[in-house]
């Protein structure tokens, strides 16, 4: 491929996976564990660079291999390189930054059963070649971290009044804030998520009934 | 050499974990030393706090742990004493069931085991945000100069804000996390029970 | 250390107040896709009942006579895939030979069975709580039929839900994602009814 068109075909798949086709919202995926860190922004933003990563360098690994891969054992082989990739990923939690380990405890482990990352491996790195599969993991981390940091951001600032840990309502209005305990609970996270996917697919539903001429980017296929 | 045949299956299969486990091995080898180091510092801090020894920044406390704490055998279990504000102090590390797992914290508390110094949670799997709060300090803040009725400490559902009344021998819960809170106040009630059956054999000079 | 918990209390708990799905989040994904059809619910939750009792078993042994005295924790993760991995694989094989009409009913969610994290995540907090033999057994049946019991209802839910006048944008996993919450909610009016977990 030319340089103009790989760099086509990147754009392509950073606009698919964070609006057309995002893992969230119209892919549904990778929602499990996630759903129950999402009462606190930081721990959410840990959690899906971790996810981010662990697509990307399994995507990566795997369509390097695929000429190589046997077909009895792909399911097993994709299951190790990804297991591999969390492992790493929770030695290095626990080694250099011990703090974001502890509180985020087990969940770390359970990024090897998020689908997402098993999806991408499936979808894209089985018939991509590997710069451009590790791309693809990148951004479908990067459109799973867009929702479910928005997700989080209003579970933190109506459960504890805070953003990131620094107090927001909660400075603004002092003893006159009541937080909104369900927001804590894990309720709540569906809820929200099912007025994410509410808003956001109206929105692109109405973006592909306008006109082409409005600009932006047109959606690929269709989405799923 | 055929992809799909089941030699070549077994040997590649073979080959890959091979290659991955034996990188995992390597990285688990080379951080082994840095999360035991680690456990030192949190196990290190966690005591310091909890006795209520100040010390200046993350490198310093080695040092002062060293300088300040006195570490007694009593029996099996080990109790640190420290100085602090005059007033030599106590403390030891407990552990109980929780919902995820299993809390281990420090206890620390004054000769009589009349007042808490301190309480500091070492580690726990409790779920982030909800039960993982125990380890917030306005949760672990409420227990520092709490004084302990003769029934011991009450976890109770409050303002989940942090109860600031130290005489009232009762302490916020964790709002949405009545389980973990619960089993907390198991567990602390559990050591003063055994702190104080170590003051009564003289364990706490 | 192994928590002071009774067998028996321990998987009415794993049924209703710490059910793996509707308290732990764990196994939404096929969880969502396959509520649609109430028979197909049926059959995976058979299956996923099934797996999960055995494969617990499995890795509670692979965990205290292999990864335990060798040291090798940090290796779990993979162990225990495989682990999944292999057993149902097998269940494949021995499915297809004993009974192919139950092969042709529940054998298409085998292979969704091995990637569906409630597996794992309840081999791993069986790995973290350090239960005994009779706790996992009774754990793993008792996340099985907790997972089972959430399929159903949800599925049965669906029935209506899924033919009344719902906004585009909600149709299909919209309001099935509403009445998980919903569904989520109702058993956490269940916590108090055992002092477990």
């Amino acid at each position: 491929m030319s340089a103009a068109k790989k760099r086509g075909k990147a754009m392509t798949v950073l606009i698919d996976n964070l609006w057309w086709n995002n893992p969230v919202f119209i892919q549904i995926l990778g929602i499990c564990s996630t759903l129950a860190v999402t009462n606190n922004l930081t721990n959410t933003f840990i959690m899906t660079v971790g996810v981010s990563l662990a697509t990307a360098f399994s995507s990566w690994t795997l369509a390097g291999m695929n000429t190589f891969i046997p077909n009895k054992v792909r399911m097993i082989v994709q299951v190790l390189v990804i297991s591999f990739y969390v492992i790493i990923i929770d030695i290095v939690l626990r080694a250099y930054m011990p703090d974001v380990s502890r509180s985020l405890g087990p969940y770390v482990g359970l990024i090897i059963t998020n689908c997402i990352i098993m999806g991408r491996a499936e979808a894209f790195a089985r018939s991509n070649p590997p710069l451009i599969s590790f791309w693809d993991g990148l951004t479908s981390g990067f459109g799973y971290m867009a929702v479910l940091m928005a997700i989080a951001a209003v579970r933190e600032l109506l459960g504890f009044g805070s953003l990131f840990g620094i107090p927001v309502l909660s400075a603004a209005f002092g003893d006159r804030f009541v937080p909104w305990t369900i927001m804590i609970m894990a309720p709540s996270a569906f809820f929200l998520l099912a007025l994410a996917m509410w808003g956001l697919k109206s929105l692109q539903e109405s973006m592909k009934a306008a006109p082409p001429a409005a600009g932006g980017a047109k959606p690929q296929g269709s989405a799923k | 050499m055929n992809r799909n045949s089941t030699r070549y299956t077994v040997a590649f299969t073979f080959i890959v974990c091979a290659f991955f486990v034996f990188f995992l091995a390597l990285a688990n080898d080379l951080t082994k030393e840095k999360v035991a180091a680690n456990r030192r510092f949190t196990e290190r801090s966690s005591v310091l706090r909890a006795l209520g020894v100040p010390f200046a920044d993350a490198g310093s406390v080695d040092s002062v742990y060293e300088k300040e704490v006195t570490e007694l055998t009593a029996g099996s279990t080990v109790v640190y004493r420290a100085s602090a504000e005059g007033v030599p102090r106590f403390a030891r590390f407990f552990s109980g069931p929780a919902l995820w797992g299993t809390v281990f914290g420090v206890l620390a508390v004054d000769a009589e085991v009349g007042r808490v110094s301190g309480l500091q949670i070492v580690s726990h799997n409790e779920t982030p945000g909800l039960g993982g709060r125990i380890d917030e300090s306005w949760f672990k803040d409420q227990f520092t100069g709490e004084r302990i009725a003769d029934a011991g400490i009450r976890v109770r559902q409050g303002s989940g804000k942090g109860d600031g009344d130290s005489e009232n021998a009762e302490v916020d819960a964790v709002t949405g996390a009545s389980l973990t809170s619960k089993f907390m106040e198991t567990m602390v009630n559990g050591e003063i029970a055994a702190l104080r059956k170590l003051r009564d054999e003289g364990g706490l000079k | 250390m192994t928590p002071d918990v009774h067998p028996v209390t321990l998987l009415f708990a794993s049924i209703f107040t710490s059910n793996i799905l509707l308290s732990n989040f764990l196994g939404m994904c096929s969880f969502i896709s396959i509520s649609k059809d109430y028979k197909s619910s049926f059959g995976l939750g058979f299956a996923v009942t099934i797996v999960m009792t055995i494969t617990m078993v499995v890795s509670w042994a692979v965990l205290k006579f292999v990864i335990e005295p060798l040291g090798i924790e940090y290796l779990s993760f993979i162990i225990f895939i495989i682990v999944i991995a292999a057993i149902v694989q097998m269940l494949e094989m021995l499915i297809d030979r004993i009974s192919p009409a139950l092969y042709l009913a529940l054998g298409i969610f085998l292979p969704l069975i091995t990637v569906n994290c409630a597996i794992l995540g309840a081999i791993l907090f069986m790995q973290i709580r350090s239960y005994d033999f009779a706790q996992t057994l009774t754990f793993g049946i008792g996340s099985g039929a907790g997972w089972w019991l959430a399929i159903m209802l949800l599925s049965a839910i669906r029935k209506k839900v899924d033919v009344a006048p719902v906004p585009a944008g909600l149709k299909g996993p919209g309001i099935t994602v509403i009445t998980i919450g919903f569904m989520a909610m109702a058993f956490i009016g269940f916590s108090g009814m055992l002092t477990v977990q």
